[in-house]
């Protein structure tokens, strides 16, 4: 008997999966990713009679093949790490479509037990199912629960723990006696089952499997490691997976012929003939074992869908609640955003304030400027965060999620993305950070990366203050409106040309087909929406946050090194001195001059650091954009967060701290630079590298730092380009440079 | 016909053989007859003779041979039973082609004309009844395979009963309402009859339970026209116009 059992939750997508998670193993959760794939891998614990039982809740899936990274990422753990037992969570409500799972994770011989979930509804539905009987159909337990209720997890937990055991038994006795009986000592994953129940897929396609089965004996190396016949079946229907995994030409010959003798036979595809068996199975059990007493023409839900999706109310509401989930992420988000930021800037002047006077030391500049400022950076997007997944996890768990896919399908395919794409570019308005968390909606990688890269090309709320700033520079009063539309169109239209040059080379493949469930409407639990905020909320503090904060300490670092020589700063002294004893009866005039020389030493102190000397070094590089080296350095500031690109103009500037309501600082920009130039540097703001909390966020969602880096370096080069071309172009034609 | 009833078997399968020759090559010549019968020449001479006494052959030595009238006649009827007996063993009793072939052409001599009339019947019965059908013949070859019956017996039964159903509402046609699942208008439901889609697009479709006989209904069209809903298996499921061109169905 072991002590702790490690058990799989397999299931359909809706089938209340994460809430059977979350009733079995409470808050006790761990969240990390499998290796190389975007899909996230959840594990819990919980115990039953003395055993631990180490749950991890595969993705949702409806099936087992290769067809997206989450089924391939549940077969794998399956085939793999051999879970003691599987557990199939099925929604009662729909079994069928739900017992196909079922059916896959029975030919692959696992110890099975399947969880008859929302066993209320299908009641309600007029569902009769005789466990019993079904129960030896699939040689697996049955056990009815509940999940939103907790109604029937003990039960499951005993029948885990019982089949577990016998599995495990099982198991020892086969091993005995493939080391006595056998020579070649196979050791498969049917091992652990009792009976072997296989599907008979007639006459036709048994004849070929046995064919490419016998083949596949022959070869140990994978006859040691598959069931041969599972493997037979897999190969049949094209599994690409598993194809590659083959070596022997001789054997892809005969599944090549295999396959055509089928279609030529049946007159249909392998794959097709192979699924019809399978719901042929199914629906002989279902007919067996499940009795429906009441007929129900049109569900509460199909109702709801007649409003909700029809031609004329579906676009309003859509728009409705789409501005809803903007207003509660971002209105609603600004309240605490707010307080953040006063209690960091209250903590940094606190410790100025403490700090014993006299000695500048970088201690302190580190403190506040470095950490607290990046701890800050990091917190004040959380409140957008967890609202943010407030909404999505309501609009996900009631199932509006995939009515606003289907509605807004046609519009996102048009430019090459998904209708669940929407939500993510709506939310990029207003933060790229919580925009990209919440492309996890997406289920195909090609489609999730894309959405993901294009992001930042909608212009997010940070870079409305360089706008801000911009515009009234250098621009007549009627022209405001129209330039800041013009502004976030660009960003529109280059989003979606990029999306399109993205699915034509780096992530092109078939389209992915949208075959996809639009489930019955439900009431969202607390407790779930809760989890999955908090988990979203923890996950970014964790995992982005590190990246944030030391990207910030680094930027920190090359603003502030090296600093001014002794005697640079010994000369600033001097003046203020001077100042002070020459105007040491005008107060008014003293502060002013005393100002201009603080400024003076800031901007003296950052060209003469790391930031300002790349912003020199790069000057040449910045020329054809029109850009010189003071715009250069606050390109490095805007990369810590585009809003600080004022704040950098500012002080390059000599104008202090400035906002993006400061006219002084407009003053200067208009007698540096031509309206073309302020234009060049709005363009470049928008289509160039995203804030390093982007790049964080990236970084973690794709789990990888290559999509990091190359979106980095590709928004930027088309940036460059863009505006490169705007600028030349506008110089030749002569439009806004008198 | 008269003469028929007195030709010998080995007659009849002299006449046959020239009717094939003669189909082939215009005109048959003693050596490839007894290459097709596999028979020594001098007892093909000896055939042929006889034969041309009966007037079923023009027969004259060194020269072609074809057939009279008469000889034509009797030929036809005798490939006829050939034919007939082959297309009972391997359309009814499911028996494999090149066995079936020799069967006949031992049988094919003793079968008088009316239980031949009779097998033919049979054969085109079997085919049309829907209490029978080509399923049932593909379910009797399946027994002799496993010695045990696939399907449960009543629904068996009640799928026939269904078929014959939707054949009168056809107005007893037996042409299908063949259309694309693209096609059809919200409240329409059909029955799938084939996934033509490839790769992956076809293994997505067939796992989420579109399977050919499955019955799906369409329930409506997004807003902007393209995404359509349709129900399979009591739940719904959405699909691109894309996708759905790839299915034929059969309107309900």
């Amino acid at each position: 008997m072991k002590s702790k059992i490690i058990v799989a939750l397999a299931g359909n997508p809706n089938s209340g999966k994460s809430t059977i998670f979350n009733e079995l193993t409470g808050a006790r959760q761990h969240v990390g990713n499998y290796p190389g794939v975007t899909v996230e891998r959840k594990e819990g614990l919980c115990r039953y009679n003395g055993i631990e039982l180490q749950v991890v809740d595969l993705p949702g899936t409806y099936s087992l093949t290769a067809y997206s990274e989450d089924e391939l990422v549940a077969r794998n753990f399956i085939i793999n790490e051999k879970p003691d037992v599987v557990v199939d969570v099925i929604d009662s409500s729909n079994l069928e479509r739900n017992l196909y799972l079922a059916v896959q994770l029975m030919e692959l011989g696992v110890p099975l037990v399947l969880a008859f979930n929302m066993s209320d509804l299908a009641k309600a539905r007029g569902y009769e199912i005789d466990i019993n009987k079904l129960s030896r159909f699939f040689g697996a337990r049955i056990v009815q629960t509940i999940g939103n209720k907790g109604t029937g997890i003990k039960e499951l937990l005993k029948a885990i723990v019982e089949t577990a055991e016998n599995g495990s038994l099982n198991r020892e006795r086969k091993e005995k006696e493939t080391l006595t009986n056998d020579l070649s000592s196979r050791v498969s994953i049917r091992g652990a089952r009792k009976v072997t129940l296989t599907i008979n897929y007639g006459r036709v396609i048994e004849e070929e499997i046995a064919k490419i089965q016998s083949l596949l004996e022959a070869d140990t190396s994978i006859a040691n490691r598959y069931d041969t016949r599972w493997l037979a079946i897999k190969l049949l229907e094209n599994d690409r997976d598993l194809l590659k995994e083959i070596k022997s030409p001789k054997i892809h010959k005969q599944i090549e012929k295999s396959r055509a003798r089928i279609e030529e036979i049946l007159g249909e595809s392998a794959e097709t003939a192979i699924a019809g068996a399978r719901y042929g199975f199914i629906s002989g059990a279902c007919q067996e074992a499940v009795r429906s007493t009441i007929e129900i023409r049109h569900t509460i839900s199909e109702k709801i869908d007649s409003v909700v999706t029809s031609r004329f109310l579906g676009p309003p509401i859509f728009l409705g609640l789409m501005y809803l989930v903007f207003h509660l992420t971002f209105t609603l988000g600004n309240p605490p955003m707010e307080w953040i930021e006063n209690f960091f800037g209250w903590l940094s002047r606190t410790i100025q304030r403490w700090w014993p006077t006299g000695s500048e030391s970088l201690l302190k500049s580190l403190l506040v400027d470095g950490v607290i400022g990046g701890v800050g950076g990091v917190i004040v997007f959380l409140p957008n965060i967890l609202l943010l997944f407030l909404a999505i996890s309501i609009l996900e768990d009631s199932g509006y999620m995939a009515r606003a896919a289907f509605i807004m399908d046609r519009l996102m395919h048009k430019i090459g993305l998904h209708g669940k794409s929407f939500i993510p570019m709506l939310i990029g308005f207003g933060c790229s950070i919580p925009a990209i968390m919440a492309t996890r909606t997406l289920e195909d990688r090609r489609d999730r990366l894309t959405t993901m890269f294009v992001i930042p090309l909608m212009s997010c709320g940070a870079r409305l203050p360089i706008y801000s700033l911009i515009i009234p520079a250098f621009f007549p009063q009627a022209w405001h409106a129209p330039m800041l539309w013009t502004i976030y169109t660009i960003g529109i239209v280059v989003a979606i040309l990029v999306a399109k040059i993205l699915r034509v080379t780096v992530l092109k493949g078939e389209s992915v087909p949208f075959v996809m469930e639009l489930p019955p409407y439900r009431m969202p639990t607390i407790k779930g929406v809760m989890i999955h905020m908090w988990e979203r909320g923890w996950l970014y503090l964790k995992k982005a946050g590190t990246i944030i904060l030391s990207i910030s300490i680094l930027l920190w670092a090359i603003t502030t090194f090296p600093r001014l020589p002794a005697e640079e700063r010994a000369r600033f002294e001097k003046e203020r001195l001077t100042v002070q004893a020459k105007f040491a009866n005008d107060d008014k005039e003293k502060t002013a001059r005393l100002t201009a020389i603080d400024n003076a030493e800031i901007e003296a102190a950052l060209e003469y650091s790391i930031a300002g000397r790349i912003g020199r070094v790069i000057e040449p590089l910045l020329k054809p954009m029109g850009f010189d080296w003071k715009i250069g350095t606050a390109l490095i500031g805007a990369f810590a967060a585009k809003e600080v690109f004022v704040a950098q103009l500012g002080i390059v500037y000599s104008v202090g701290e400035a906002d993006e309501e400061s006219e002084t600082l407009r003053q200067k920009l208009q007698n540096s630079y031509s309206p073309l130039v302020g234009f060049c540097i709005m363009l470049f703001m928008l289509l160039s590298m995203p804030c390093m909390a982007t790049m964080a966020v990236m970084k973690r969602e794709s789990n990888s730092w290559k999509w990091a880096l190359f979106q980095l370096i590709g928004l930027t080069i088309i940036a460059y380009m863009l505006t490169t071309s705007v600028y030349q172009i506008g110089q030749l034609l002569k439009i806004g440079i008198g | 016909m008269t003469t028929s009833g007195t030709l010998t078997a080995s007659l009849e399968d002299y006449l046959e053989a020239i009717f094939h020759i003669t189909a082939e090559k215009q005109a048959a010549r003693p050596k490839d007859i007894a290459k097709r019968l596999k028979v020594s020449n001098p007892s093909v001479t000896g055939a042929l003779r006889s034969l041309a006494e009966k007037k079923l052959i023009n027969y004259a030595p060194y020269d072609v041979i074809t057939l009279t009238d008469e000889g034509k006649k009797i030929a036809k009827d005798v490939v006829r039973r050939h034919e007939v007996l082959r297309n009972f063993f391997v359309k009814v009793l499911a028996v494999e082609y090149h066995q079936a072939d020799e069967v006949a052409c031992k049988m094919e001599h003793a079968i008088p004309k009316v239980i031949l009339e009779r097998l033919i019947r049979f054969v085109d019965f079997v085919e049309k009844c829907p209490r029978a059908g080509t399923k049932w013949i593909r379910g009797f070859a399946y027994y002799c395979d496993h010695e045990t019956t696939q399907e449960n017996c009543e629904k068996c039964i009640s799928l026939a009963l269904e078929e014959v159903r939707q054949r009168r509402q056809k107005g007893g046609s037996k042409t299908m309402n063949l259309a694309k699942l693209k096609d059809l208008k919200p409240g329409q439901k059909a029955k799938v009859v084939k996934v033509k889609a490839r790769g992956e697009t076809n293994k997505r479709i067939v796992e989420m339970g579109i399977t050919p006989g499955t019955v799906v209904e369409i329930e409506r069209v997004a807003p902007l026209g393209d995404p359509i809903d349709i129900k399979v298996k009591g739940y719904h499921l959405s699909l691109r116009k894309y996708e759905a061109e790839e299915i034929e169905i059969e309107k309900l």
